[in-house]
């Protein structure tokens, strides 16, 4: 099989739910009811421990150990989605992003199930329950939400418009697609973006929310080669403080 | 105040003044949570949760009160639509204060009974009945009971949002979680190794 | 997280006067006899009032005390820590739920409690306005000041009314994580390298006073109640529970080569009883009263989250299908 097109697939998960379990950490404790912080705080969990699976299959590919795949590189070093490093702003926005970004997760997760690379199926059938209660979290949200007085809708509705660039950029083509393809590992980025299009569609359809042309809306690509946006390596020396900054020690 | 140390809260401006006294406390709601460790064991009180809706309600549950161990299922009710019996004392049955003859037809109602103080209720039974004043009658001739049972709490179970089949995948990670475990850390070799080279 | 020096104000006991007599020695009995008191028993006024005091004080204080160890959650060195502390800040988050839970069986609503916190008509545990300065703090306090709050927990458990009891139960298995992650936090550092031994070292200097004011000021000077100890709603004075914890504690954070910041510490091997350099009172008076380093912004950051809030809750309060509040069972 071809081991680069895997890597690069598996960094990019990895770096995709470390980067917004961080994000999503950073919710924790100071969330708008005591029992959103607690169910935020496992997603933050979650996420983070999906990563490190991804970090250890890579390990095991001959990658390095995973504290150090996670904290000792630069933002260059990279390949999650521009949207999973983006600040987490206000409620609206974070629920959002948790929206967009997991239905696609949920997707993702039920594509590599049927992987024919077993490193991928695995996590696949792993994570899958996981990610259904997250997709199940996001929803409700988003039916109250999105469903609420004209004001809380109209400030949805400019989030939405605000977030579905970067959300678009999730799907970012790999340049293994055909190789992914070709070999049945992963059905491609393309597949992806069809069948998400189709779930938000139908999720949103339940709101007072609209889905604009997404023809019409250009993605902000780059995050899966590197090139983010100025919040990456901000995250990245905070997130790495304290491990680097006593290089070779336990902690 | 000394500097802020939280990276996360330099990011925010933080509230110095008071805020202004609110016209109505914003008060959710609150939802009973009934949680099943495993199969078959029957459906127990855990507590409540503060939501909008059953679904939130059954979404908050979730991870308040089963985000450890094994979960096989959990049921939410408003809180309203419970009703409650007095106590009796220890060693009386309740039930002998529901002896009136009833018809058991109608409405499905669920029974949550206490046995000792200090415990939570456990799902006991369902009963069919036209009120819940026949529903606890009903309950006091047909449901099978090894100790008094000192409380009963009772709903249509038409009221209770169960999870399903299909969401007990949600779970199925959970006993894996160890970092949210006593046994996965461990210092003894640790501080043996130290000791000894001291 | 929460240890003793309860505030309480001077138990009235004219508001036992009024009381019927008959019910109050049968609800005396029912404690006298090991029941528990649940939320529709009868009970006495100053009792329901002492309660919700001292539940809400504790709900505060976990809700408060998720701040100094959040100041390093986006900064915890390696998954191991970063999944570690994220539970565990979750679970203070948790207690706090399940405490106000237990209290508003009492007949007080949630966001009642909090607007007395944010106003600070209510107090929370005095610990929790110091800072984090480094990692090694979070450490000390995952580790130290939870052992500190399980030796209290664990006596009130064994308290008069059920569903505190059925609360601190549950508080009391998920705080057995936070010793062993915190113990596990701080040998990794003070078994460490020079500098590592050195963060550490430091934290515990800056934390060793606060933690002995934790457990409340000594028998002698705290206003005692006798009524509250005979219906269970206090278990353990405040020095019974001090010593207690150095009783544990003081013997392993030895082990690990550090030094505690005190001379005269050492156990009376008479009297089996620690001897230890008095916290300075008057200071632990001043912070509780608001004068402490961090009182103002705990506060500031709880009501920004309130205030950040305030409009999802809104939101979802007008799509409730029920917006009727009424006292949570148990």
């Amino acid at each position: 099989m071809n081991i680069d097109a895997i890597k690069d697939l598996a960094y990019k998960m990895a770096d995709d739910q470390l980067i917004i379990g961080h994000r999503h950490s950073e919710w924790i404790g100071l969330g708008p009811l005591l029992e959103e912080d607690i169910a935020f705080a496992s997603k933050a969990q979650d996420k983070v421990g999906q990563s490190l699976a991804f970090y250890k299959l890579l390990e095991a590919l001959g990658g390095q150990d995973p504290d150090t795949l996670a904290f000792g590189r630069t933002a260059a070093g990279f390949h999650n989605a521009i949207f999973a490093e983006l600040p987490n702003g206000e409620f609206d926005f974070s629920i959002i992003r948790h929206f967009l970004f997991d239905t696609a997760e949920f997707i993702r997760f039920e594509m590599l199930a049927a992987s024919a690379y077993q490193g991928f199926s695995n996590l696949g059938k792993k994570f899958k329950g996981e990610v259904q209660y997250h997709i199940l979290h996001a929803n409700e949200w988003l039916q109250q939400l999105g469903n609420s007085d004209d004001k809380t809708i109209a400030r949805m509705q400019n989030t939405l418009d605000y977030a579905l660039p970067y959300a678009l950029g999730v799907f970012e083509p790999s340049k293994w697609e055909e190789a992914l393809l070709a070999e049945g590992i992963f059905a491609g980025e393309r597949e992806l973006q069809a069948r998400w299009e189709e779930r938000v569609h139908a999720a949103l359809k339940q709101t007072g929310l609209t889905l604009p042309s997404l023809t019409t809306v250009e993605p902000v690509y780059g995050g899966r080669y590197g090139q983010h946006s100025e919040h990456l390596q901000p995250l990245l020396d905070e997130m790495g403080e304290v491990i680097n900054s006593e290089p070779g020690a336990e902690w | 105040m000394i500097a802020l140390l939280d990276p996360r809260l330099k990011r925010l401006s933080l509230q110095k003044d008071d805020l202004p006294a609110k016209e109505n406390l914003d008060q959710l709601p609150t939802y009973e949570v009934f949680v099943q460790v495993k199969e078959p064991r029957p459906f127990k009180h855990e507590g409540c949760v503060h939501a909008s809706t059953p679904t939130m309600a059954l979404v908050f549950a979730k991870e308040q009160y089963s985000r450890r161990g094994t979960c096989s299922g959990i049921w939410v009710v408003a809180t309203k639509d419970i009703m409650v019996t007095g106590y009796s004392d220890n060693a009386t049955d309740i039930y002998g204060r529901f002896t009136e003859t009833a018809n058991c037809q109608g409405d499905e109602y669920s029974i949550f009974h206490m046995v000792k103080r200090g415990t939570q209720h456990s799902f006991a039974g369902v009963v069919k009945a036209a009120s819940p004043q026949a529903a606890l009658a009903c309950a006091g001739k047909t449901l099978p009971r090894k100790k008094p049972v000192l409380n009963v709490w009772l709903t249509k179970t038409a009221n209770i949002l169960k999870t399903t089949e299909e969401d007990k995948a949600m779970w199925a990670t959970t006993p894996e979680k160890l970092f949210r475990e006593a046994i996965d850390y461990k210092t003894q070799e640790k501080i043996k190794a130290f000791k000894e080279n001291h | 997280m929460y240890g003793g020096g309860y505030l309480f104000e001077k138990t009235s006991l004219d508001l036992l006067a009024d009381e019927d007599q008959e019910k109050l020695a049968e609800f005396e009995a029912r404690i006298d006899r090991g029941e528990k008191i649940e939320p529709h028993d009868w009970m006495p006024k100053l009792y329901r009032r002492q309660l919700i005091r001292m539940i809400e004080q504790h709900a505060h204080s976990e809700i408060i005390g998720a701040l100094p160890e959040g100041t390093w959650i986006t900064r915890a060195p390696g998954f191991k820590r970063k999944l570690g502390l994220m539970a565990k800040v979750q679970d203070e988050v948790g207690h706090a739920q399940l405490l106000y839970s237990a209290a508003e069986t009492l007949g007080k609503s949630r966001e009642e409690m909090i607007d007395d916190l944010l106003s600070g008509r209510s107090k929370y545990s005095n610990i929790f306005n110091y800072p984090a300065y480094t990692w090694a703090d979070s450490c000390f306090i995952s580790w130290l000041v939870d052992a500190g709050a399980i030796v209290n927990q664990v006596a009130n458990s064994k308290g008069s009314y059920g569903p505190y009891c059925r609360a601190l139960e549950r508080i009391c298995i998920e705080e057995a994580f936070h010793l062993k992650f915190g113990h596990h936090a701080v040998t990794w550092l003070a078994t460490g390298t020079p500098k590592q031994k050195k963060m550490m070292q430091e934290a515990l200097n800056r934390w060793w006073y606060p933690m002995l004011q934790f457990f409340g000021p000594p028998d002698k000077e705290s206003a005692h109640s006798e009524v509250l100890m005979r219906w269970k709603v206090k278990i353990l004075s405040n020095d019974e529970t001090r010593q207690q914890w150095l009783d544990m504690y003081v013997p392993k954070i030895w082990e690990l080569g550090l030094t505690i910041p005190d001379d005269k510490l050492k156990k009376n091997e008479e009297t089996g009883k620690w001897e230890y350099t008095e916290p300075d009172w008057d200071e632990f008076v001043k912070v509780i009263n608001g004068d402490g380093p961090c009182n103002k912004e705990r506060l500031a950051v709880r009501k920004t989250a309130e205030k950040r809030g305030e409009w999802v809750r809104k939101a979802i309060l007008a799509t409730s299908p029920s917006k009727e509040y009424v006292t949570p069972l148990a």
